[in-house]
């Protein structure tokens, strides 16, 4: 009996976690502009509306650029550190490991306060590169880390043998790390584009007119006048975010 | 120690990329915590120096913020736990398909926005939301409960956005106790109450160090829970460091409140850690 209470608790626990999301998604198919969740009415309304305006579609489209551009850039300086931190001992190692987990550390007002002068000098405020960059960084700790966990559980005699066999150290690198390497570079990459297509603490106080991602657009409907269109965002959001997780599976990664 | 170049050649990508934005930024946070405010024209005055700003924000206001930013990051940290744990504990001892589920319902939502989490949230939880609703219809609260906009809004808000990573950060390391350990100590007569205070408990609080840790940092960080779902009472450093950037365009004010979380941040951390050491050197 306490057993079988304790099951339903954590089931009940876990329907609670997705419970707000679930919620968005159902809002966004009502046919009004109350935010009531539609019962035998359902309607499109709002995603025709999500469409038909520019403001949304061109947010929308931005932040898959600023994504995948963040991506790029947090698996091209992931992977090279994951493979100098794990393969080679040199000074400034512990350091550098330390460093690379803090853009998860740091508060993002902390963060955002200091980007923001800094983009502001450097003439990148209302440049998209200014935002790929941020959101990189952001990604960075996710794709080392990912990388880090594989290269340390693989074996490390599978580079021996190549080398052995007369492979340089580049070749072994090239023919055999970086390809059994390739999953955890797919999912770090798809961790780092959920992030920053997602990225809502930098967003609202880095956004500006010429670079307003989806959440950049959602926060001040959501802050002063939430309306059915916010939810068709989040809809979108979501489906993407599930995409991509379905996507990462069928691509032979485990999630855990 | 190795002497030749490559790791420095492989390790420069992200060294240019945390220095020039991470590193720059922080730098420059001090120095623009140390400008003059602007009185209308732009967002500081140049070329100036002052500690004026530490001023205003180490003021009894200031300081009442980061009292309230202390014990809202506490209590968010606290609640975190304490469902996060049986929650891992029950995730671990499901069966395979479900095991899955379970984990995909955890991790799905840290996939899509905050917003989305938060905008859900403020629907469900508000005086017309479907739980107010079915509270008042069966009887349960006579009248509305002040769900959204207060203290309680704002600290399940953030309980909700901090608890799948508590979660997970526990479920790894509980993966790591070898369930033949608990079925060995069972067959020499352990009861359940024993298995799991002497030896599933020690062997999973490097975890819960590690969750505890992350919750505290991230409820100290504290920003858009408070935000979209606390009051004007639920200002934390954080919602203050947004306000005085872009309501009243005080940069220099918000950069030294910046400054203060941050140390507080390091401070509170520093703390836990300590503590939890001592806890463990009792043992």
């Amino acid at each position: 009996m306490l057993r079988r209470g304790l099951w339903l608790l954590g089931w009940i626990a876990l329907a609670a976690l997705s419970a707000p999301l679930g919620y968005a998604v159902w809002v966004s198919f009502s046919p009004d502009s109350f935010l009531t969740p539609p019962t035998t009415n359902w309607s499109p309304r709002w995603y025709i509306a999500f469409v038909a305006d520019r403001r949304w579609t061109f947010a929308l489209v931005r932040s898959l650029f600023v994504g995948c551009g963040s991506a790029l850039v947090a698996v091209l300086t992931g992977t090279p550190l994951a493979l100098a931190v794990t393969r080679y001992r040199f000074a400034g190692r512990g350091l550098l490991a330390v460093t690379t987990l803090l853009p998860a550390c740091v508060p993002a007002a902390v963060l955002a306060m200091g980007l923001l002068p800094l983009l502001y000098l450097a003439g990148l405020w209302g440049n998209v590169l200014g935002l790929i960059l941020a959101h990189g960084l952001l990604g960075l700790p996710v794709v080392y880390l990912i990388v880090q966990t594989q290269l340390e559980q693989m074996p490390p005699n599978l580079e021996a043998a190549a080398r052995g066999l007369g492979a340089s150290r580049w070749q072994a690198t090239v023919r055999v790390t970086l390809p059994l390497l390739r999953p955890a570079i797919l999912a770090g990459a798809a961790a780092a584009l959920a992030l920053s297509f997602n990225e809502s603490m930098l967003a609202i106080f880095l956004a500006t007119p010429t670079t307003e991602t989806l959440p950049a657009v959602i926060w001040p409907q959501l802050r002063y006048a939430p309306s059915p269109l916010v939810a068709v965002a989040s809809c979108v959001s979501v489906a993407l975010a599930a995409g991509m997780v379905l996507l990462l599976s069928l691509l032979g990664v485990k999630l855990c | 120690m190795n002497r030749s170049p490559t790791p420095y050649l492989l390790a420069t990508p992200a060294g240019v990329l945390l220095v020039g934005l991470l590193i720059g930024p922080l730098v420059l946070l001090l120095r623009v915590s140390l400008y003059e405010p602007s009185g209308g024209r732009g967002f500081f005055v140049p070329h100036t120096w002052t500690l004026t700003n530490y001023a205003t924000v180490t003021d009894a206001y200031g300081l009442r913020l980061l009292g309230f930013t202390v014990a809202f990051a506490v209590t968010v940290a606290t609640l975190s736990v304490a469902l996060g744990y049986p929650l891992a504990l029950f995730v671990r001892a499901m069966r395979s398909p479900w095991q899955q589920l379970a984990l995909a319902g955890v991790l799905l939502p840290k996939l899509a926005s905050l917003f989305v989490l938060l905008f859900g949230l403020q629907q469900l939880l508000g005086e017309a939301g479907p739980l107010q609703q079915f509270l008042l219809a069966t009887g349960v609260i006579a009248t509305p409960l002040r769900l959204v906009r207060s203290w309680w809004g704002a600290v399940v808000a953030e309980v909700v956005l901090i608890l799948p990573y508590v979660v997970l950060v526990l479920g790894v390391q509980l993966g790591r106790i070898e369930p033949t350990w608990e079925a060995a100590a069972r067959g020499l007569g352990a009861s359940s109450l024993q298995v799991f205070a002497r030896l599933t408990l020690p062997l999973s609080l490097p975890g819960l160090a590690l969750a505890g840790q992350l919750a505290l940092m991230w409820g100290m960080g504290a920003l858009l829970g408070p935000l979209l779902l606390g009051g004007p009472e639920q200002t934390t450093l954080s919602v203050e460091i947004h306000r005085q950037a872009f309501e009243y365009g005080r940069w220099p004010r918000a950069a030294a409140l910046a400054v203060l979380l941050a140390g507080s941040v390091g401070l509170v951390v520093f703390t836990f850690r300590s503590l939890f050491g001592l806890l463990l050197g009792k043992h």
